[in-house]
């Protein structure tokens, strides 16, 4: 599905990723982990092509989308929700789900059916301000108005970050049945050890800008020393 | 009765004003560029009317014309020039300040550097509560609303305006909802041309059109974007009021120079206590 090769990318000036290679297969949850300033959130942007590589290649269904600009990477099927979720505060919950409708044809555009069977709350307040929204219904607010774009894979970056565990557990749930349901691919960017053993079914690691390790998840759960090698400080 | 008309008169004033005025901030808002080239929009569009008026059309197809004519010269400096320029601030400042020359001269090569008059399209006065007014005036006003709150309605009840806002919030995010930023940016500066030009189109026959007719729209436009606070569309409504009223009546009352010294003072204090604008810079609505 998503194959990156030898990806080189800077940002500030120091370079961030070092040969970066990862590929994932269609219909894979898979997780990609590790320390904080390893560049996962980089390699998030720069497959997004909100900071372009260096060097190196990403292929998406078969074709290079390195050289692409975002909204171009956007219409191929790939989304993104970035680390802090980014929805649109001032906006209503409705007008941030219609953004993600805008690139598709006018007489298509509605929201895909299941996406409020998954998220039943954001049809109950449509027109409430996104901003009012605590960090467990902005973070699935986010991954909806992601999922209103039709797509066939999605990066998602570090969606437990500052949400209450019992929310945490109602993503997960939800990401699964997404994946079971539809076939989605996803990339995810966790800390949150629970959370990925839950959903995810392989697992990387990424040190000093580089894949380091992967493997499934099995693995990880039978031997959780590749965690504490890989993740604890 | 007197003072009613001096009234209608500030309402005409400040109605054009918010007119060119927003142009200018939809561009600021949009795209972090301050077009000093906008006031040589307005420039462009009142000499579409005097060119029509010279080859015998006549000022109505010069109307029209205008906002078109405008929108694509802005369309073509977007894509020769500033779409180069973005995010390096203060180059698009001197980039279009170089446009703005460039068109200036080209104005005095083509037309000459005099004022030149055109016949004015309604001659006749219109009645009512006990004043004469000229209907032409009244039909400014008219023009003026309409295109005022259309610009309202566009961006923010229709899918454009939706994406528009949202790239002003949030630039990757919309990129990454699938939204052409670019496109969006040609758009919306062919756009905020256009308004430039139609309010130089319909201004034109009241002032004598000359090579720097468009300084007297663009420092006033600039003052009500600093005043009423940058990114708001309502904003540009108060600064826009503020600015055009201030002149108006004290012109009126004392005298155009009077008039500017106020209105720059009045600037100078709003910026320095509320330099964020009188209703802010954050929200678009």
């Amino acid at each position: 599905m998503l194959t990156v090769k030898n990806v080189y990318a800077s940002y500030g000036g120091s370079l961030i990723l070092q040969g970066v290679n990862l590929s994932i297969a269609p219909k894979e949850i898979k997780a990609l982990m590790g320390r904080n300033g390893m560049g996962k959130t980089t390699l998030m942007r720069t497959v997004m092509g909100l900071l372009p590589p260096r060097s190196g290649e990403i292929i998406f269904n078969n074709e290079p989308i390195h050289n692409l600009q975002t909204h171009e990477i956007a219409a191929k099927g790939l989304s993104y929700v970035p680390q802090g979720r980014d929805i649109f505060g001032d906006f209503t919950v409705w007008e941030n789900l219609r953004l993600g409708m805008l690139k598709s044809d006018r007489s298509s555009r509605n929201i895909p059916e299941g996406v409020f069977e998954y998220f039943p709350i954001l049809a109950e307040r449509r027109n409430q301000k996104a901003g009012t929204f605590s960090g467990g219904e902005q973070q699935m607010l986010a991954i909806a108005r992601a999922l209103v774009t039709r797509p066939k894979m999605l990066l998602l970056d570090e969606p437990s970050e500052g949400i209450q565990p019992s929310i945490v557990d109602q993503i997960s749930e939800i990401l699964t049945k997404i994946n079971r349901e539809t076939g989605l691919t996803i990339l995810l960017v966790e800390q949150n050890v629970e959370m990925v053993l839950d959903t995810a079914m392989s697992c990387a690691f990424m040190e000093k800008g580089q894949i380091v390790e992967s493997c499934p998840i099995e693995a990880v759960r039978q031997d959780d020393s590749i965690i504490t090698c890989h993740m604890a400080l | 009765m007197d003072l009613t008309v001096q009234i209608l008169n500030g309402l005409n004033y400040i109605l054009v004003l918010i007119l060119v005025a927003m142009g200018l901030v939809i561009i600021f808002g949009l795209m972090r560029v301050i077009n000093m080239a906008h006031g040589e929009f307005f420039l462009l569009g009142a000499y579409t009317v005097v060119m029509t008026d010279q080859i015998g059309w006549g000022f109505w197809p010069g109307l029209f014309l205008a906002p078109l004519v405008v929108g694509l010269i802005g369309m073509a400096i977007e894509y020769i020039c500033i779409r180069h320029l973005y995010q390096r601030f203060m180059d698009t400042i001197l980039a279009t300040w170089g446009m703005s020359i460039a068109i200036k001269q080209f104005i005095i090569v083509v037309f000459g550097p005099a004022g030149l008059m055109i016949r004015p399209p309604l001659p006749q006065m219109a009645r009512f509560a006990g004043i004469e007014y000229p209907t032409y005036r009244l039909f400014i006003m008219l023009v003026a609303l309409i295109i005022i709150c259309v610009t309202y309605y566009v961006f923010l009840r229709t899918d454009f305006g939706l994406g528009a806002r949202a790239v002003i919030d949030n630039r990757n995010m919309a990129a990454v909802l699938g939204i052409n930023t670019r496109k969006m940016y040609r758009t919306t500066f062919t756009f905020g041309s256009a308004l430039a030009g139609l309010a130089g189109a319909v201004m034109a026959p009241l002032m004598s059109c000359d090579p720097q007719m468009g300084l007297g729209f663009f420092i006033p436009a600039f003052l009500a974007i600093l005043m009423g606070g940058t990114g708001t569309l309502a904003g540009v409504l108060v600064g826009g009021g503020v600015v055009g009223g201030a002149d108006s009546l004290i012109s009126f009352l004392y005298s155009p120079v009077m008039a500017q010294i106020v209105v720059f003072s009045i600037a100078i204090v709003v910026i320095r206590i509320r330099p964020q604008g009188l209703l802010g810079s954050k929200r678009y609505v």
